[in-house]
């Protein structure tokens, strides 16, 4: 029997080690014949699925296996037999980990279990028969000396001593080749990152370095000069033993969401019907009847009844604590979802042509997904529930692999060749931000760096090796596996780094590929907005709305989006929706699944925006590339826009069957970092052409496959975004003041700062009163005002630097008793003085105490009252001869103390000057003819430089009337680039430009006029 | 008493400009980690760029990529602060570094010795200028009082307390030398200037504001005095002797270096102190001083020996040029502790002591002639030993004991190769990347020896070493 199979090698998943990706290593392995191989990462798992991809693909057998050193005890490598053995790894290396800080391990002798059935094990001795005895005891008839020779200093000698350790211990030796890296030529990347994980440049780290690149999988002949052939052969014995395969592992649902005398099926049905029952109190219609019923036979033939139930379970609690949910992804826009509360979107009544099988098929074989956004500030709690309920045992969250992107790689590659910090730097951001190439040599001439200097070309070598490589394991946000059995028997658990987190070592694709079911428990500020403008408006008008309940296709609502008038609103308020939304003018909830949709870059790279808007206003004809392709296409008026069309046009046009298409849909996520298209392209090339489609047709079709890229936005995604789109969209077009004020209370959150949000809602005339202690809680809120809107109360929050805690009490305080004079609000709600201060600088003690600086002089004279003269009337002072503050000066503490004002806007102050300096302001720019020169000046609030538009930068400038917007191409950002980055109130000159009613100042010059803004005051302060 | 406060605006940029020839294009002084490089200081070519103080060095290069920058160096600035200290020590003698980045200076006492005020401050600004700092010169009655106004003034002199009370009334808060905390309370409360803060009666004030504010208002007016430590020469030792005539020969060089030494001894002696390092230069006509560098392994400073190992020194110069002038600079003054010996010396009359031994051969054959050995971290064997590293490390037995400093081809033919191949692969970090297999060879003279072959050469094996 000749061959041998490598049993001890490292992929690139044991972090800063392993110098190969598993496919790397399988493919040589495949082409230098070998029996199997092993993929023993060190003490951890979470390549395994990976290698499994790999070894199928190369058609090369895999053991799955791990090196582990238990702590003062024996460096082993243990590989897994059977099924049992496979667990038993499992859960050995879950106790090292969890034992631990994220990243490191301890495994203790103690930690393995009685048997250790399955389980085989090489022993790496270092020529001491001390661990013999226990290891003999624990795996009889299962361990091997395993002897590693990488012509060394004495391999002859090592040899000897290692046999005759073999004979003495009455083991059988074997050959292994503590393989590091596919082949001898990654061995400066293997130095390289073992440098990186001393954090040493390489030029120090010699101790650590291997003496040469022989840890590779090495040809047969070079084995056989090295070792005796006996040694070799063992090597075989353990690859034919060795019969697991990732695939017998079994995943079972968790048993507790279907109560006892129930099935899975019926349980599901009983909830489906009492849901339908609540959503349709006046009896479910026909066409909703018919979907459930056909849903439900789907999920049952499919046998997907516990994964509907589980997120069922997780959302119905989330309900009973009041927590703001809605769930998107493929299979959740569905009449079952809406029935069981897991959407809000009626899927009766949106007038889509969503159909349920598109998110559920028959031939892919995977579960269905459902991500669950729940409120922002309220998340938390729901993970925490998942954990109580099903035990950190069975529940635990998904892993990220992190892997290397451009910037990190160089940066690691460049700090290990002993650059210095400053040049590591400038290096890394010659890269883009989320780039996947090194960087090109223009960039790096550009930035300074000589790119033909023989350092630097390592430099970039290394980098390019390094990219993609995965650098550590990270938690998934919200991605939840729950099983029947513990985890660690499936896959090894370790410690997130954020306390009480627990995380398996799998990420959400290798769950796909075994078909494990993950629910994703994700966070929207906009959720919590919305519960909390929910709130307002019960408290304030006593009606309660709900997602479900907000009136559908309110054509003011629609009125208000086309006019772009949408600051806040979610997922459209962005500057480029803004500018697309009055060509757009949606009508309908479709309209909007569309808008939410098509200004990503997918669409955008795509070249898709245009086409659509043309076809949109009839001014290019609508027409479809086939007859077949009409259904797939009619709703986006032949232009494919979502990720969902391509997999039905690969479906029809390409004969793809469903789960290729799925294949598809992978390789359109990740080809960016790992290729794998061409021959997508090649087949949908082949068989659209042979059906009849233009090759240019279908050129077009690819090039917009590679524009989804990582960002394709699926239409189930969309939708619910929309719907939430919708809902904010009413809100703020029916209850402005509720819906402006519960975004504040929200913030952070969206593209706007409060100050934005204020002026919007002012602008809407709406009353802001200011923050007061006599009437301020911590949050804004809605207090009587006008006829029909109330006014907003800032709250207390607006207050830079202000503590809950602080306004809580002044709250409790006020509620007892109303604050008599400022000694009072300050003894009864036990402010302390940097309390005093804030509340002083910002204005709220207007009432109690005057202007801001009495206000101040007055709170700094307040000395904490002993028991002994409780309640006596506060010391007599002359009163203090303080300048009132000036104009200018209540303008800059309202910027500095609020972030905002409610006396006039600052270029109200300055209009007199811009308009000799014959600036105009957006309300006049409204009512200048396109083309003309003009000039503009407001505050810069905004600098964008989208990835989609090539050196181009969107700047928004505000006035005392709204926003303008200033298109400034490259040449000019070049040329002035100091006025361009430094400018807080800018003026342009350019021209304006209209299109679709949308109007852009084109600048030609910059002009700083901060200094105006320093005027305004003697000191000279940032405003913003 | 009348006190001059100096204020040094720019002293870090100017310690740095000073050494440079281009100080008119932009540099920019970086601070903090390296992460996050701010910069801390910008020349006036700099600023007109753009550049900021507080910056960071990522924002400034996206304003402009031509300009150099410098590390920001506190050791240096508190030298050039010593510098400037001594520097104006030889006007005054009650000179303090009281406050960061400025020097203040009783000067009443001096107008006798260096006339009236405005001659006297010209002369310093030209010695203030000529050494490359810029600088505010202010006079006020006392220091505190000098110190605020140079925030804002530049040659103002103020000699009367009224006059005093008039300029600072109208000085803005944030000058007036609070805290922070202090000058955003009055600023917030209406008080911009002193005049309004004076203006509130002391109760109400000392009731709002810690005591720290009151006394720094008193020590404005006057009304109490600011402490000061004064500033004292620093300890070294300095001495030139200016020959008369230009000296070509080592030989007419000993007479003033005896005179150095002695004089170095002897002022050891009175500080009871010793020295370790020194330095003779050897000044000539219109270039760089040549240096005799001694360094010495312990702290000494008889006399006699101090000469001999100079001397040594000297003697291997080649003298460059003329020599017009010799200086000795001695920095390094730790405490001198005596060699106890036994009251029976055993060592024999003529030996030396390993550490006098090895100094004398350092001196004779020069420092790079003497030297340790020791093992490196390295897996080329070449680079493997290294001649400066200090902390011995443990040399392999399977390691020859003596490298050939350049490998050479073995012709022998009847070599009987003992152990190998030996592979070591490393090094390609340095453009120098070693591919080889050794051998442990032996010759037929059984000699044993370290050969090696490059990794796919065809070529003789390479004798790199001799095993012991």
């Amino acid at each position: 029997m000749t061959g041998y199979a490598e049993l001890h090698c490292l992929s690139n998943f044991s972090f800063q080690r392993g110098a190969s990706s598993a496919k790397e290593l399988f493919e040589r392995a495949a082409r230098l014949g070998y029996r199997a191989l092993a993929i023993t990462d060190e003490c951890t798992l979470a390549g395994t699925v990976r290698a499994w991809q790999a070894s199928k693909d190369a058609g090369m057998p895999l053991i799955v296996g791990s090196e582990m050193r238990v702590e003062d005890g024996p460096k082993l490598v243990l590989l897994a037999e059977a099924r049992t053995g496979y667990q038993a790894l499992s859960q050995l290396i879950t106790l090292a980990r969890r034992r631990t800080d994220k990243g490191c391990y301890r495994l203790l002798v103690e930690d393995f279990p009685a048997s250790t059935e399955g389980l085989l094990a090489i022993w790496l001795a270092d020529d001491d028969a001390q661990h013999a005895p226990w290891l003999q005891k624990l795996f009889a008839g299962r361990l091997w000396l395993g002897i590693e020779l990488h012509r060394g200093t004495d391999d002859a000698g090592k040899l000897r001593k290692q046999l005759q350790l073999a004979q003495a211990c009455d083991l059988p030796a074997l050959a292994c080749g503590g393989v590091h890296m596919h082949a001898r030529g990654r061995r400066a990347l293997q130095d390289c990152m073992t440098a990186i994980r001393h954090h040493l440049p390489v030029a120090e780290a010699g101790a650590y370095l291997f003496p040469n690149g022989e840890r590779h999988l090495r040809r047969h002949e070079e084995l056989a000069e090295l070792y005796p052939p006996r040694l070799l052969a063992e090597t075989l014995r353990i690859a034919e033993r060795c019969t697991f395969d990732l695939g017998q592992l079994r995943y079972q649902y968790p048993h507790e969401v279907v109560p006892a005398g129930h099935s899975a099926t019926s349980w599901l049905r009983r909830l489906v019907e009492d849901g339908a029952r609540w959503r349709w109190p006046d009896g479910v219609p026909v066409s909703a009847r018919s979907l459930i019923e056909h849903e439900l036979s789907l999920i049952a033939e499919l046998q997907y009844e516990s994964y509907f139930l589980t997120v069922h379970d997780i959302v119905r609690w989330a309900r009973e604590q009041h927590i703001l949910c809605q769930g998107r992804g493929s299979a959740a826009n569905s009449t079952v979802c809406f029935a069981l509360s897991i959407t809000e979107l009626d899927p009766t009544r949106t007038g889509t042509r969503m159909l349920f099988e598109r998110f559920l098929s028959r031939e892919r074989n995977e579960p269905p997904d459902i991500d669950v956004d729940f409120e922002h500030e309220r998340r938390e709690e729901v993970i925490q529930y998942i954990f109580r309920r099903y035990g950190r045992e069975r529940a635990a969250l998904t892993a990220v692999v992190c892997s290397y992107h451009a910037a990190g790689a160089v940066r690691d590659v460049a700090k290990a060749l002993g650059l210095p910090p400053d040049q590591v730097t400038a290096l890394a951001d010659c890269c883009g931000r989320w780039s996947d190439k090194p960087p090109s040599a223009e960039r790096l001439a550009e930035a300074g760096f000589d790119p033909n200097n023989p350092l630097l070309r390592r430099v970039l070598v290394l980098t390019g090796e390094l990219i993609g490589f995965p650098r550590h394991l990270s938690q998934h946000p919200g991605g939840f596996v729950i099983s029947e059995q513990p985890l660690s028997m499936l896959v090894p658990v370790e410690n997130a780094a954020m306390a009480g987190r627990t995380v398996i070592q799998w990420d959400k694709d290798d769950l796909d590929l075994l078909g494990l079911m993950k629910v994703d428990v994700l966070s929207l500020g906009m959720l919590s907005a919305l519960h909390r403008c929910f709130d307002l408006i019960e408290r304030y008008r006593g009606t309660r709305w709900t997602l479900a309940s907000l009136p559908a296709e309110d054509p003011a609502t629609y009125a208000m989006i086309s006019r772009a008038d949408t600051i806040g609103v979610f997922q459209i308020e962005s500057r480029a929706q803004m500018v697309m939304l009055p060509r757009l003018r949606p009508k309908t909830f479709y309209d909007l699944v569309i808008q939410v949709a098509i200004i990503r870059p997918g669409p955008i790279q795509g070249d898709m925006v245009h086409p659509y808007l043309r076809r949109r206003n009839g001014t290019e004809p609508v027409n479809y590339p086939s007859e077949e392709l009409v259904p797939v296409f009619e709703r986006t008026l032949g232009v494919p826009l979502f990720q969902e069309q391509v997999m039905e046009l690969a479906i029809i046009a390409a004969e793809y069957t469903p789960g290729e298409a799925d294949e598809l849909r992978r390789s359109m996520a990740a080809w960016k970092r790992h290729g794998g298209l061409e021959h997508h392209r090649q087949r949908l090339t082949t068989r659209m052409l042979e059906k009849g489609y233009e090759p240019a047709f279908i050129e077009r079709i690819f090039e917009q496959i590679k524009g989804f890229g990582s960002y394709g936005f699926p239409e189930s995604h969309a939708a619910s975004f929309a719907l939430l789109t919708y809902a904010s969209s009413w809100l703020k077009c029916h209850e402005p003041a509720a819906f402006a004020c519960a975004l504040i209370n929200s913030w952070p959150m969206g593209f706007y700062s409060p100050d934005q949000v204020l002026q919007d809602v002012r602008r809407h005339d709406i009353e802001v009163r200011p923050v007061d202690v006599r009437y301020s809680d911590w949050d804004c809120s809605l207090e009587p005002g006008g006829a029909v809107q109330p006014a907003i109360r800032m709250g207390l929050r607006m207050i830079r630097g202000m503590r809950e805690g602080d306004a809580r009490r002044i709250e409790t305080a006020r509620r007892q008793r109303t604050f008599v004079h400022v000694e009072d609000l300050i003894l009864r709600a036990e402010l302390d003085a940097r309390a005093r201060e804030r509340l002083a600088d910002a204005g709220a003690l207007q009432g109690l105490a005057g202007n801001r600086h009495q206000a101040r002089w007055t709170v700094a004279g307040i000395e904490p009252q002993l028991p002994l003269f409780a309640g006596q009337a506060p010391i007599q002072e002359a009163p203090p001869a303080l300048p009132a503050p000036s104009f200018g000066e209540e303008l800059h503490t309202d910027y500095a103390t609020l972030g905002t004002t409610l006396g006039p806007h600052p270029l109200t102050l300055l209009r007199e000057q811009l308009s000799t300096l014959r600036c105009r302001s957006s309300r006049q720019l409204l009512h200048i003819e396109p083309d003309r020169l003009v000039s503009v000046a407001g505050l810069v609030v905004g600098r964008q430089r989208p990835q989609t538009a090539s050196g181009v930068t969107f700047v928004t400038l505000e006035d005392e009337f709204g926003m303008i917007n200033v298109v400034v191409w490259r040449d000019v950002a070049e040329r002035q680039r100091q006025v361009f980055l430094q400018s807080q109130l800018l003026r342009i000159d350019g021209h304006l430009e209209i299109a679709d009613g949308i109007r852009h100042v084109i600048a030609g010059r910059l002009t700083d006029l901060s200094a105006l803004l320093a005027g305004l005051d003697v000191r000279s302060r940032d405003f913003q | 008493m009348l006190w001059a406060c100096i204020l040094f605006p720019q002293l870090a940029m100017d310690g740095v400009l000073r050494h440079r020839a281009d100080a008119d294009s932009p540099l920019a002084l970086l601070a903090g980690p390296a992460q996050r490089r701010v910069l801390q200081a910008v020349n006036p070519a700099a600023r007109a760029i753009g550049l900021r103080p507080g910056q960071s060095l990522i924002a400034a290069q996206a304003l402009s990529q031509d300009f150099a920058t410098a590390d920001y160096n506190p050791v240096e600035i508190e030298h050039w602060q010593q510098l400037l200290a001594a520097c104006a020590y030889g006007f005054s003698s009650q000179v303090s570094l009281h406050y960061p980045r400025c020097l203040l200076m009783e000067v009443h006492s001096c107008l006798s010795l260096f006339g009236p005020w405005p001659r006297f401050e010209a002369r310093l600004r030209e010695e203030l200028s000529a050494l490359g700092f810029r600088h505010r010169i202010t006079v006020a009655p006392n220091p505190a009082a000098a110190r605020i106004l140079a925030n804002v003034h530049n040659g103002l002199v103020i000699t009367d307390a009224d006059a005093l009370r008039q300029a600072l009334d109208r000085l803005p808060v944030q000058h007036l030398g609070f805290s922070r905390e202090a000058a955003t309370a009055f600023s917030r409360m209406g008080l911009r200037n002193l005049a309004r803060i004076l203006a509130q009666p002391r109760d109400s004030l000392s009731r709002r504001f810690p005591a720290e504010v009151l006394v720094q208002l008193d020590r404005l007016l006057g009304i109490r005095p600011l402490a000061l430590d004064f500033h004292r020469p620093p300890d070294v030792f300095e001495q030139r002797i200016e020959l008369n005539f230009d000296v070509k020969s080592h030989q007419a060089l000993l007479f003033p270096l005896r005179r150095l030494t002695a004089d170095l001894a002897a002022y050891l002696a009175g500080r009871d102190s010793g020295v370790q390092r020194f330095v003779l230069h050897l000044e000539h006509r219109a270039m760089a001083d040549s240096q005799v560098q001694v360094g010495l392994l312990r702290a000494e400073r008889d006399a006699s020996m101090l000469f001999e190992l100079t001397r040594d020194r000297l003697e291997q110069l080649q003298l460059p040029a003329p020599v017009l002038a010799v200086r000795l600079a001695a920095r390094d003054l730790p405490r001198f502790a005596p060699e106890r010996r036994q009251l029976f010396d055993e060592r024999p009359q003529q030996s030396l002591p390993w550490e006098q031994l090895r100094e004398r051969l350092r001196a004779r054959l020069g420092d790079e002639a003497v030297h340790g050995l020791s093992a490196c971290a390295d897996h080329r064997p070449e680079r493997a030993w290294s001649t400066q590293s200090s902390i011995p490390q443990p040399i392999s037995p399977l390691r020859p004991g003596w490298l050939l400093a350049q490998p050479q081809p073995l012709r022998e033919a009847s070599l009987h190769i003992l152990a190998g191949p030996e592979r070591i692969e490393s090094g390609w970090w340095d453009g120098d990347d070693v591919r080889r297999d050794y051998y442990v060879i032996q010759t037929r003279s059984g000699q044993r020896g370290w050969a090696f072959r490059e990794l796919g050469s065809q070529g003789p094996l390479m004798l790199h070493g001799w095993f012991a």
